[in-house]
């Protein structure tokens, strides 16, 4: 009875600081500031998809202005094997996301419920991999899978994937399974549920969310990663995505229509898998479990 | 944690070793060839025959250049204390405007919010291009606006100036990486009890002593965390400057992380490009070894 007495008199008092007047000029201020808030995050995106549509004359100002739109700039990305390199991203990163999240969830289970020595220093370690310059492998992993005849090779591309999404993947995933009651487990394996059993019948359901979430955020940031995959392929027919995109400005003019073409056809995936799991992300990152 | 038998360890290190293994395997091998490369005048050009063995040669060439001293100061002024205390300021600053009581009353803080998400879910080397041509010098939207309403007469080449490279490569990281600060400080705010605010109005605070004595004190761990993460993943991106100026005009706006990369393949010089790359690598480890004290272990303290 007192609970439901306090939270009426909040309510009361909240709608009343909410019917507090606020000045006319403040309220306009402050529209003022929320469009150009509004303008400054989103107009860049909005162009992307407004210059993707448009003839890329007029886009350097020489050709027809107005409202002309066309597919031309689709079609000239298609020619110049975009769909390839679509279909490339999406092999390397949909095979790489399995497997980086599956190691994880194995790791990321045992590190959150079993007692064992040098815990703090593979901890430490995964940091460290997390806050390494990637830059700095670049050279060595050349030579490296050059020198197992490596180079030009989807498979040597999907297992630095996987080892690059794992650190951030088990942090985040412990993360999960501190959320998770361990009587679980105990009652599991006190029924006779093998420790394999358990983790696969018990929790994997329970933290299927937490996987969701954290397969997206790997399978993000395969999506748009450059420098490995432009130090490892140099055949144009098995490049990727964003190095698709980087051709696009190695010739003396660029062509900026088919630039926000292949720039639209990027990062629409990402916007879409994005979106549902930001708020995740977000209460994730307060925690600094997540990589950006 | 689980009762201990006799099959746990077994379990344990079958559980782990994929994991371990293979993040050992990318992490550890390239980061010792590379050290052990620093000492040698290893040559792209040259890989099969092997570098010579140079002692500290390469470390002391790079600390008595006075163009590797501006790549350094380059890095960690303009790339990373600038834009990382610009985002930090503005973020939390939007934050709080999107949480304001006239904002919500307005019910414009979810239009802020979905606004917000756009530059986030943008890959850093989308944002770069997109930016590239709005700053473009010929063409951009900035230019022809700034023509068309008569600021200046001849086009500004934003990323081509030495007076407005940085300020302009700084826009193209603030675009990309604020909404990531507004968003979280934005749903940090949202924690703060309320009560709190009604006490402290019962004792007659205005808005400045509420913002001090409440908010920012509650809002400063995940401001400090926020800050920690940024200054990491600016001091160690290479896309940014590499594809908005490839470092120039000239080597301007060179920083370490494209320097590792121009030595080594534009210059041909392994050895110089490991010296640099181990030294980078030495600075990110005084930033992950402080994550890890004070995020880390606060965090995953009671599992270690």
């Amino acid at each position: 009875m007192t609970d439901v007495a306090i939270n009426r008199s909040t309510v009361k008092r909240r709608k009343r600081g909410l019917a507090r007047k606020h000045s006319p000029v403040k309220t306009a201020a402050a529209l003022v500031l929320a469009a150009l808030l509004v303008f400054f995050f989103a107009s860049p995106v909005v162009w992307i998809y407004w210059a993707s549509f448009k003839p890329s004359a007029s886009l350097i100002g020489t050709g027809t202005q107005g409202l002309v739109f066309t597919f031309e700039n689709y079609k000239n990305v298609w020619k110049n094997d975009f769909g390839r390199f679509m279909f490339n991203s999406l092999f390397i990163c949909g095979i790489s996301v399995i497997i980086s999240t599956s190691v994880a969830v194995c790791a990321s289970y045992v590190l959150s419920r079993y007692r064992f020595a040098y815990k703090k220093w593979l901890f430490g370690f995964l940091v460290l991999t997390q806050t390494f310059p990637w830059i700095v492998m670049m050279t060595p992993l050349f030579i490296m899978f050059a020198n197992l005849d490596l180079i030009n090779n989807h498979f040597a591309l999907m297992f630095c994937y996987v080892t690059i999404t794992l650190p951030f993947s088990i942090y985040l995933m412990v993360g999960y399974l501190e959320a998770l009651p361990r009587d679980l487990d105990e009652a599991a394996l006190m029924d006779g549920c093998s420790r394999f059993q358990t983790l696969r019948h018990i929790i994997l359901p329970l933290l299927a969310p937490g996987i969701v979430a954290t397969a997206t955020y790997s399978f993000l940031l395969m999506w748009t990663e450059f420098l490995l995959a432009i130090a490892l392929l140099t055949k144009t027919s098995l490049k990727t995505l964003p190095l698709g995109l980087a051709l696009f400005f190695g010739e003396e003019t660029v062509d900026w229509g088919a630039v926000m073409a292949a720039s639209a056809l990027t990062t629409l995936p990402a916007l879409l898998l994005f979106l549902p799991v930001q708020s995740r992300l977000v209460a994730g990152l307060s925690a600094g479990s997540v990589k950006g | 944690m689980l009762s201990y038998s006799k099959d746990q360890r077994k379990f344990v290190l079958l559980m782990l070793l994929p994991a371990f293994g293979m993040t050992a395997a990318f992490f550890l091998w390239p980061t010792i060839y590379n050290i052990k490369n620093s000492f040698t005048d290893l040559s792209l050009l040259g890989l099969r025959d092997g570098g010579r063995w140079i002692g500290l040669d390469n470390y002391i060439e790079l600390f008595n250049d006075s163009d590797f001293k501006k790549v350094v100061f380059n890095t960690l002024f303009w790339l990373t204390f600038v834009s990382v205390s610009i985002r930090l300021v503005l973020g939390f600053a939007i934050a709080l405007f999107i949480e304001s009581q006239l904002v919500r009353r307005l019910r414009l803080t979810v239009p802020l919010r979905m606004a917000a998400l756009l530059p986030w879910a943008t890959p850093d080397i989308v944002a770069v291009t997109v930016w590239k041509q709005i700053f473009d010098g010929r063409t951009g939207a900035i230019n022809n606006k700034l023509v068309e309403w008569g600021f200046i007469d001849q086009p500004i080449v934003f990323l081509g100036d030495p007076s407005y490279v940085w300020p302009s490569v700084i826009t193209i990281i603030v675009w990309n990486g604020l909404p990531i600060i507004v968003l979280t400080m934005a749903a940090a705010l949202q924690t703060v009890p309320r009560d709190l605010y009604e006490a402290a109005d019962i004792d007659g605070a205005n808005s400045w002593i509420k913002f001090w004595h409440v908010t920012f004190p509650h809002a400063l761990p995940a401001l400090a965390v926020l800050g920690l993460l940024t200054t990491i993943w600016t001091f160690n991106n290479f896309i940014y400057v590499w594809m908005s100026t490839s470092a120039g005009p000239g080597t301007f706006s060179n920083v370490l992380a494209t320097e590792v990369y121009l030595q080594a393949f534009v210059n041909f010089k392994l050895g110089l490009s490991s010296a640099i790359g181990t030294f980078m690598a030495a600075l990110a480890l005084v930033f992950g070894i402080i994550y890890f004290r004070y995020v880390v272990t606060k965090r995953f303290g009671g599992l270690m």
